[in-house]
Protein backbone atom coordinates (compact mmCIF):
# COMPACT_ATOMS: atom_id res chain seq x y z
CA UNK A 1 0.00 0.00 0.00
CA UNK A 2 1.36 3.31 -1.05
CA UNK A 3 -0.65 6.05 0.51
CA UNK A 4 0.04 9.55 -0.69
CA UNK A 5 -0.56 12.57 1.53
CA UNK A 6 -3.59 13.55 -0.50
CA UNK A 7 -5.21 10.17 0.10
CA UNK A 8 -4.27 10.31 3.75
CA UNK A 9 -6.24 13.52 4.15
CA UNK A 10 -9.20 12.09 2.30
CA UNK A 11 -9.26 14.56 -0.56
CA UNK A 12 -9.68 12.12 -3.41
CA UNK A 13 -10.55 8.40 -3.44
CA UNK A 14 -8.24 6.17 -5.45
CA UNK A 15 -9.47 5.71 -9.02
CA UNK A 16 -9.00 1.95 -8.71
CA UNK A 17 -11.58 1.77 -5.92
CA UNK A 18 -14.00 3.86 -7.96
CA UNK A 19 -13.49 1.46 -10.88
CA UNK A 20 -14.17 -1.53 -8.67
CA UNK A 21 -17.29 -0.01 -7.16
CA UNK A 22 -18.70 0.94 -10.58
CA UNK A 23 -17.91 -2.46 -12.04
CA UNK A 24 -19.54 -4.36 -9.20
CA UNK A 25 -22.77 -2.47 -9.69
CA UNK A 26 -22.87 -2.76 -13.46
CA UNK A 27 -21.88 -6.43 -13.47
CA UNK A 28 -24.57 -7.29 -10.94
CA UNK A 29 -27.10 -5.59 -13.19
CA UNK A 30 -25.67 -7.39 -16.25
CA UNK A 31 -25.91 -10.76 -14.51
CA UNK A 32 -29.45 -10.23 -13.31
CA UNK A 33 -30.43 -8.69 -16.62
CA UNK A 34 -31.98 -5.63 -14.99
CA UNK A 35 -31.59 -2.13 -16.41
CA UNK A 36 -31.95 1.41 -15.09
CA UNK A 37 -35.59 1.59 -16.16
CA UNK A 38 -36.39 -1.46 -14.06
CA UNK A 39 -34.60 0.02 -11.06
CA UNK A 40 -36.41 3.36 -11.44
CA UNK A 41 -39.79 1.63 -11.64
CA UNK A 42 -38.99 -0.48 -8.60
CA UNK A 43 -37.84 2.63 -6.76
CA UNK A 44 -41.13 4.46 -7.46
CA UNK A 45 -43.45 1.56 -6.71
CA UNK A 46 -41.62 0.68 -3.52
CA UNK A 47 -41.79 4.34 -2.41
CA UNK A 48 -45.53 4.38 -3.09
CA UNK A 49 -46.12 1.38 -0.82
CA UNK A 50 -43.78 2.57 1.91
CA UNK A 51 -45.39 6.02 1.96
CA UNK A 52 -48.46 4.36 3.49
CA UNK A 53 -46.45 3.42 6.54
CA UNK A 54 -44.03 6.22 7.19
CA UNK A 55 -43.02 9.66 6.11
CA UNK A 56 -39.91 10.16 4.04
CA UNK A 57 -38.61 12.14 1.12
CA UNK A 58 -38.66 10.14 -2.13
CA UNK A 59 -35.42 11.78 -3.24
CA UNK A 60 -33.54 10.58 -0.20
CA UNK A 61 -34.17 6.91 -1.03
CA UNK A 62 -31.16 5.12 -2.47
CA UNK A 63 -31.37 1.61 -3.86
CA UNK A 64 -28.78 -0.73 -5.20
CA UNK A 65 -28.15 -4.35 -6.00
CA UNK A 66 -25.19 -6.01 -4.36
CA UNK A 67 -23.58 -9.37 -4.68
CA UNK A 68 -22.85 -11.24 -1.48
CA UNK A 69 -21.10 -14.51 -2.19
CA UNK A 70 -23.31 -16.38 -4.61
CA UNK A 71 -26.51 -14.45 -3.97
CA UNK A 72 -27.77 -10.98 -4.74
CA UNK A 73 -29.12 -8.51 -2.23
CA UNK A 74 -31.34 -5.53 -2.89
CA UNK A 75 -30.27 -2.79 -0.52
CA UNK A 76 -32.66 0.11 0.00
CA UNK A 77 -31.57 2.99 2.21
CA UNK A 78 -34.59 5.03 3.32
CA UNK A 79 -34.04 7.76 5.90
CA UNK A 80 -37.53 8.20 7.38
CA UNK A 81 -38.89 11.18 9.26
CA UNK A 82 -41.58 9.43 11.29
CA UNK A 83 -44.00 6.55 11.24
CA UNK A 84 -47.63 7.33 10.59
CA UNK A 85 -49.75 7.07 13.73
CA UNK A 86 -51.88 4.00 14.10
CA UNK A 87 -52.51 1.80 11.08
CA UNK A 88 -51.21 2.33 7.64
CA UNK A 89 -52.91 5.02 5.60
CA UNK A 90 -55.42 3.50 3.22
CA UNK B 1 -5.70 -37.87 -24.56
CA UNK B 2 -4.98 -34.16 -24.48
CA UNK B 3 -6.87 -31.08 -23.36
CA UNK B 4 -8.62 -28.55 -25.55
CA UNK B 5 -8.42 -25.07 -24.04
CA UNK B 6 -10.15 -22.06 -25.55
CA UNK B 7 -8.37 -18.73 -24.98
CA UNK B 8 -10.99 -16.01 -24.96
CA UNK B 9 -11.91 -12.59 -23.52
CA UNK B 10 -14.99 -10.96 -24.96
CA UNK B 11 -13.23 -7.65 -25.56
CA UNK B 12 -10.67 -7.33 -28.31
CA UNK B 13 -7.11 -6.14 -27.82
CA UNK B 14 -6.50 -7.58 -24.37
CA UNK B 15 -3.90 -10.11 -25.50
CA UNK B 16 -5.68 -13.33 -26.51
CA UNK B 17 -3.50 -13.98 -29.54
CA UNK B 18 -0.28 -13.02 -27.76
CA UNK B 19 -1.26 -15.27 -24.84
CA UNK B 20 -2.14 -18.19 -27.14
CA UNK B 21 1.16 -17.86 -29.04
CA UNK B 22 3.24 -17.64 -25.86
CA UNK B 23 1.45 -20.35 -23.90
CA UNK B 24 1.54 -22.70 -26.90
CA UNK B 25 5.27 -22.11 -27.37
CA UNK B 26 5.91 -22.34 -23.61
CA UNK B 27 4.12 -25.70 -23.36
CA UNK B 28 6.17 -27.02 -26.29
CA UNK B 29 9.36 -25.76 -24.60
CA UNK B 30 8.28 -27.83 -21.57
CA UNK B 31 8.24 -30.90 -23.82
CA UNK B 32 4.50 -31.13 -24.54
CA UNK B 33 2.96 -31.71 -27.94
CA UNK B 34 0.86 -28.68 -28.78
CA UNK B 35 -1.30 -27.40 -31.59
CA UNK B 36 -2.46 -23.78 -31.59
CA UNK B 37 -5.64 -23.16 -33.57
CA UNK B 38 -6.64 -19.78 -34.96
CA UNK B 39 -10.43 -19.58 -34.72
CA UNK B 40 -10.62 -16.00 -35.95
CA UNK B 41 -11.85 -16.79 -39.47
CA UNK B 42 -11.54 -13.75 -41.74
CA UNK B 43 -9.29 -11.83 -39.33
CA UNK B 44 -6.50 -14.29 -38.68
CA UNK B 45 -3.43 -13.14 -36.78
CA UNK B 46 -2.02 -16.03 -34.80
CA UNK B 47 0.17 -16.95 -37.81
CA UNK B 48 1.81 -13.51 -37.99
CA UNK B 49 2.23 -13.14 -34.22
CA UNK B 50 4.04 -16.50 -34.21
CA UNK B 51 6.11 -15.63 -37.28
CA UNK B 52 4.64 -18.46 -39.36
CA UNK B 53 2.68 -16.34 -41.84
CA UNK B 54 4.82 -17.25 -44.85
CA UNK B 55 4.34 -20.97 -44.35
CA UNK B 56 0.55 -21.31 -44.36
CA UNK B 57 -0.68 -23.52 -47.19
CA UNK B 58 -3.94 -24.94 -45.87
CA UNK B 59 -6.43 -23.71 -43.29
CA UNK B 60 -9.16 -25.22 -41.11
CA UNK B 61 -11.62 -24.27 -43.89
CA UNK B 62 -9.75 -26.55 -46.33
CA UNK B 63 -9.98 -29.37 -43.78
CA UNK B 64 -13.72 -28.83 -43.36
CA UNK B 65 -14.17 -28.66 -47.16
CA UNK B 66 -12.17 -31.91 -47.41
CA UNK B 67 -9.55 -30.22 -49.58
CA UNK B 68 -6.81 -31.68 -47.40
CA UNK B 69 -6.19 -33.98 -44.44
CA UNK B 70 -6.07 -32.36 -41.00
CA UNK B 71 -2.49 -33.53 -40.40
CA UNK B 72 -1.40 -31.90 -43.67
CA UNK B 73 -2.89 -28.53 -42.66
CA UNK B 74 -0.80 -28.34 -39.47
CA UNK B 75 2.21 -26.05 -39.93
CA UNK B 76 5.20 -27.21 -37.95
CA UNK B 77 7.06 -24.56 -35.94
CA UNK B 78 10.72 -25.41 -36.67
CA UNK B 79 12.10 -23.56 -33.61
CA UNK B 80 10.77 -26.01 -31.05
CA UNK B 81 9.76 -29.67 -31.13
CA UNK B 82 6.11 -30.59 -30.86
CA UNK B 83 4.49 -27.27 -31.81
CA UNK B 84 2.15 -26.86 -34.78
CA UNK B 85 -0.35 -24.25 -35.97
CA UNK B 86 -3.73 -24.69 -37.65
CA UNK B 87 -4.46 -21.41 -39.41
CA UNK B 88 -7.83 -19.82 -40.08
CA UNK B 89 -9.02 -18.98 -43.55
CA UNK B 90 -8.64 -15.29 -44.37
CA UNK B 91 -11.12 -15.24 -47.29
CA UNK B 92 -14.07 -16.78 -45.48
CA UNK B 93 -16.13 -15.47 -42.60
CA UNK B 94 -17.20 -16.90 -39.26
CA UNK B 95 -20.58 -18.13 -40.51
CA UNK B 96 -18.89 -20.44 -43.02
CA UNK B 97 -17.96 -22.80 -40.17
CA UNK B 98 -20.41 -24.66 -37.92
CA UNK B 99 -19.70 -25.32 -34.23
CA UNK B 100 -19.98 -29.10 -34.87
CA UNK B 101 -17.27 -28.88 -37.53
CA UNK B 102 -14.91 -27.12 -35.10
CA UNK B 103 -15.76 -29.71 -32.48
CA UNK B 104 -14.86 -32.52 -34.88
CA UNK B 105 -11.47 -30.89 -35.55
CA UNK B 106 -10.83 -30.44 -31.81
CA UNK B 107 -11.73 -34.06 -31.07
CA UNK B 108 -9.27 -35.29 -33.67
CA UNK B 109 -6.49 -32.96 -32.46
CA UNK B 110 -7.11 -33.87 -28.82
CA UNK B 111 -6.36 -37.54 -29.51
CA UNK B 112 -2.96 -36.69 -30.99
CA UNK B 113 -1.64 -33.84 -28.80
CA UNK B 114 -1.15 -33.00 -25.14
CA UNK B 115 -2.62 -29.51 -25.57
CA UNK B 116 -4.88 -27.87 -28.14
CA UNK B 117 -5.09 -24.09 -27.63
CA UNK B 118 -7.86 -22.28 -29.49
CA UNK B 119 -7.41 -18.57 -30.12
CA UNK B 120 -10.96 -17.20 -30.00
CA UNK B 121 -12.05 -14.06 -31.83
CA UNK B 122 -13.40 -11.13 -29.80
CA UNK B 123 -17.15 -10.91 -29.33
CA UNK B 124 -19.88 -13.24 -28.12
CA UNK B 125 -21.29 -14.26 -31.50
CA UNK B 126 -20.69 -17.12 -33.90
CA UNK B 127 -16.89 -16.83 -33.80
CA UNK B 128 -16.94 -17.37 -30.05
CA UNK B 129 -19.37 -20.31 -30.26
CA UNK B 130 -17.18 -21.93 -32.92
CA UNK B 131 -14.03 -21.39 -30.86
CA UNK B 132 -15.54 -22.81 -27.68
CA UNK B 133 -17.55 -25.65 -29.28
CA UNK B 134 -14.88 -28.31 -28.82
CA UNK B 135 -13.24 -26.93 -25.67
CA UNK B 136 -12.83 -28.82 -22.39
CA UNK B 137 -11.45 -25.85 -20.47
CA UNK B 138 -11.11 -22.10 -20.89
CA UNK B 139 -8.58 -19.39 -20.24
CA UNK B 140 -10.15 -15.95 -20.00
CA UNK B 141 -7.70 -13.13 -20.66
CA UNK B 142 -8.45 -9.71 -19.23
CA UNK B 143 -6.65 -6.46 -18.50
CA UNK B 144 -7.37 -4.59 -15.24
CA UNK B 145 -9.72 -2.03 -16.78
CA UNK B 146 -13.48 -1.66 -16.51
CA UNK B 147 -14.46 -2.52 -20.08
CA UNK B 148 -12.29 -5.64 -20.34
CA UNK B 149 -13.50 -6.93 -16.97
CA UNK B 150 -17.15 -6.31 -17.74
CA UNK B 151 -16.80 -8.21 -21.04
CA UNK B 152 -14.85 -10.99 -19.32
CA UNK B 153 -17.73 -11.44 -16.88
CA UNK B 154 -20.14 -11.83 -19.78
CA UNK B 155 -17.89 -14.43 -21.44
CA UNK B 156 -17.48 -16.32 -18.15
CA UNK B 157 -21.28 -16.54 -17.90
CA UNK B 158 -21.49 -17.98 -21.42
CA UNK B 159 -18.68 -20.48 -20.77
CA UNK B 160 -20.34 -21.64 -17.54
CA UNK B 161 -23.63 -22.01 -19.38
CA UNK B 162 -21.85 -24.19 -21.95
CA UNK B 163 -20.52 -26.39 -19.14
CA UNK B 164 -16.86 -25.56 -19.79
CA UNK B 165 -14.79 -26.14 -16.63
CA UNK B 166 -12.39 -25.05 -15.23
CA UNK B 167 -12.30 -21.44 -16.38
CA UNK B 168 -9.00 -19.83 -15.45
CA UNK B 169 -8.14 -16.16 -15.53
CA UNK B 170 -5.01 -14.55 -16.97
CA UNK B 171 -4.62 -10.98 -15.79
CA UNK B 172 -2.68 -9.31 -18.57
CA UNK B 173 -0.86 -5.96 -18.89
CA UNK B 174 -0.68 -5.58 -15.13
CA UNK B 175 1.30 -2.52 -14.08
CA UNK B 176 2.88 -2.85 -10.63
CA UNK B 177 3.52 0.91 -10.53
CA UNK B 178 -0.09 1.86 -11.29
CA UNK B 179 -1.42 -0.68 -8.80
CA UNK B 180 1.03 0.63 -6.23
CA UNK B 181 -0.26 4.20 -6.48
CA UNK B 182 -3.93 3.24 -6.58
CA UNK B 183 -4.56 3.93 -10.27
CA UNK B 184 -5.13 0.32 -11.28
CA UNK B 185 -7.18 -2.49 -9.73
CA UNK B 186 -5.05 -5.27 -8.29
CA UNK B 187 -5.64 -9.01 -8.60
CA UNK B 188 -7.78 -9.15 -5.47
CA UNK B 189 -10.13 -6.48 -6.83
CA UNK B 190 -10.45 -8.30 -10.16
CA UNK B 191 -10.99 -11.73 -8.56
CA UNK B 192 -13.54 -10.28 -6.17
CA UNK B 193 -15.57 -9.15 -9.17
CA UNK B 194 -15.07 -12.11 -11.50
CA UNK B 195 -15.13 -14.97 -9.00
CA UNK B 196 -12.98 -17.47 -10.96
CA UNK B 197 -9.52 -18.94 -10.39
CA UNK B 198 -6.45 -16.93 -11.32
CA UNK B 199 -3.84 -18.89 -13.28
CA UNK B 200 -1.37 -16.06 -13.74
CA UNK B 201 -0.56 -12.38 -13.91
CA UNK B 202 1.38 -11.06 -16.90
CA UNK B 203 3.04 -7.71 -16.21
CA UNK B 204 3.03 -4.99 -18.84
CA UNK B 205 6.13 -5.71 -20.90
CA UNK B 206 7.29 -3.65 -23.89
CA UNK B 207 9.10 -6.78 -25.03
CA UNK B 208 5.71 -8.00 -26.33
CA UNK B 209 5.75 -5.26 -28.99
CA UNK B 210 9.23 -6.07 -30.26
CA UNK B 211 8.66 -9.81 -30.14
CA UNK B 212 5.46 -9.40 -32.15
CA UNK B 213 7.34 -7.19 -34.64
CA UNK B 214 9.84 -9.97 -35.13
CA UNK B 215 7.40 -12.88 -35.04
CA UNK B 216 9.31 -14.52 -32.20
CA UNK B 217 7.15 -15.26 -29.14
CA UNK B 218 8.40 -13.63 -25.96
CA UNK B 219 8.95 -16.95 -24.17
CA UNK B 220 12.08 -17.58 -26.25
CA UNK B 221 13.66 -14.72 -24.30
CA UNK B 222 14.23 -16.02 -20.81
CA UNK B 223 14.89 -12.78 -18.98
CA UNK B 224 11.82 -10.69 -19.73
CA UNK B 225 9.13 -10.45 -17.02
CA UNK B 226 6.39 -11.26 -19.55
CA UNK B 227 8.24 -14.37 -20.69
CA UNK B 228 8.69 -15.59 -17.13
CA UNK B 229 5.02 -15.01 -16.40
CA UNK B 230 3.91 -17.04 -19.44
CA UNK B 231 6.35 -19.85 -18.55
CA UNK B 232 4.86 -20.01 -15.04
CA UNK B 233 1.32 -20.18 -16.45
CA UNK B 234 2.37 -22.97 -18.83
CA UNK B 235 3.83 -24.92 -15.91
CA UNK B 236 0.58 -24.48 -13.99
CA UNK B 237 -1.32 -25.79 -17.03
CA UNK B 238 0.79 -28.94 -16.90
CA UNK B 239 -0.30 -29.42 -13.28
CA UNK B 240 2.74 -28.01 -11.47
CA UNK B 241 1.97 -26.00 -8.37
CA UNK B 242 3.73 -22.68 -8.66
CA UNK B 243 2.69 -19.78 -6.45
CA UNK B 244 1.63 -16.54 -8.11
CA UNK B 245 4.23 -13.93 -7.16
CA UNK B 246 3.10 -10.60 -5.74
CA UNK B 247 4.01 -8.10 -8.45
CA UNK B 248 2.67 -5.00 -6.79
CA UNK B 249 5.16 -2.20 -6.17
CA UNK B 250 4.99 -1.46 -2.49
CA UNK B 251 6.16 1.68 -0.78
CA UNK B 252 9.63 1.81 0.74
CA UNK B 253 8.37 1.26 4.28
CA UNK B 254 6.35 -1.86 3.34
CA UNK B 255 9.37 -3.25 1.52
CA UNK B 256 11.57 -2.74 4.57
CA UNK B 257 9.00 -4.38 6.84
CA UNK B 258 8.62 -7.34 4.43
CA UNK B 259 12.39 -7.70 4.18
CA UNK B 260 12.62 -8.15 7.95
CA UNK B 261 9.59 -10.45 8.02
CA UNK B 262 10.96 -12.73 5.33
CA UNK B 263 14.30 -13.27 7.01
Amino acid sequence: MNISLRQLFGRKPKSSSIAKQRLKLVITQDRLDVDDRFMTRLHHELAEVLAKYFEFSVNSVSMSLKQEGNSYVLVADIPYKKFHDGNARQ
Amino acid sequence: MGKVIVVTSGKGGVGKTTSTANLGTALALLGKTVVVVDADVGLRNLDIVMGLESRIVYTSMDVIDKQCELSKALVKDRRVDGLTLLAASQKNNKDDIQPEQMKAICDKLRSEHDFVLIDSPAGIERGFSNASAGADEAIVVTTPDVSAIRDADRIIGLLQHAGIEPINLVLNRFSPELVGNGSMMDQEDVLDILNIDLIGIVPEDTGVITSTNRGIPLVYEDASPGSQAYMRIARRLTGQRIPIPDLEHKGLLTNIVNWFRNR
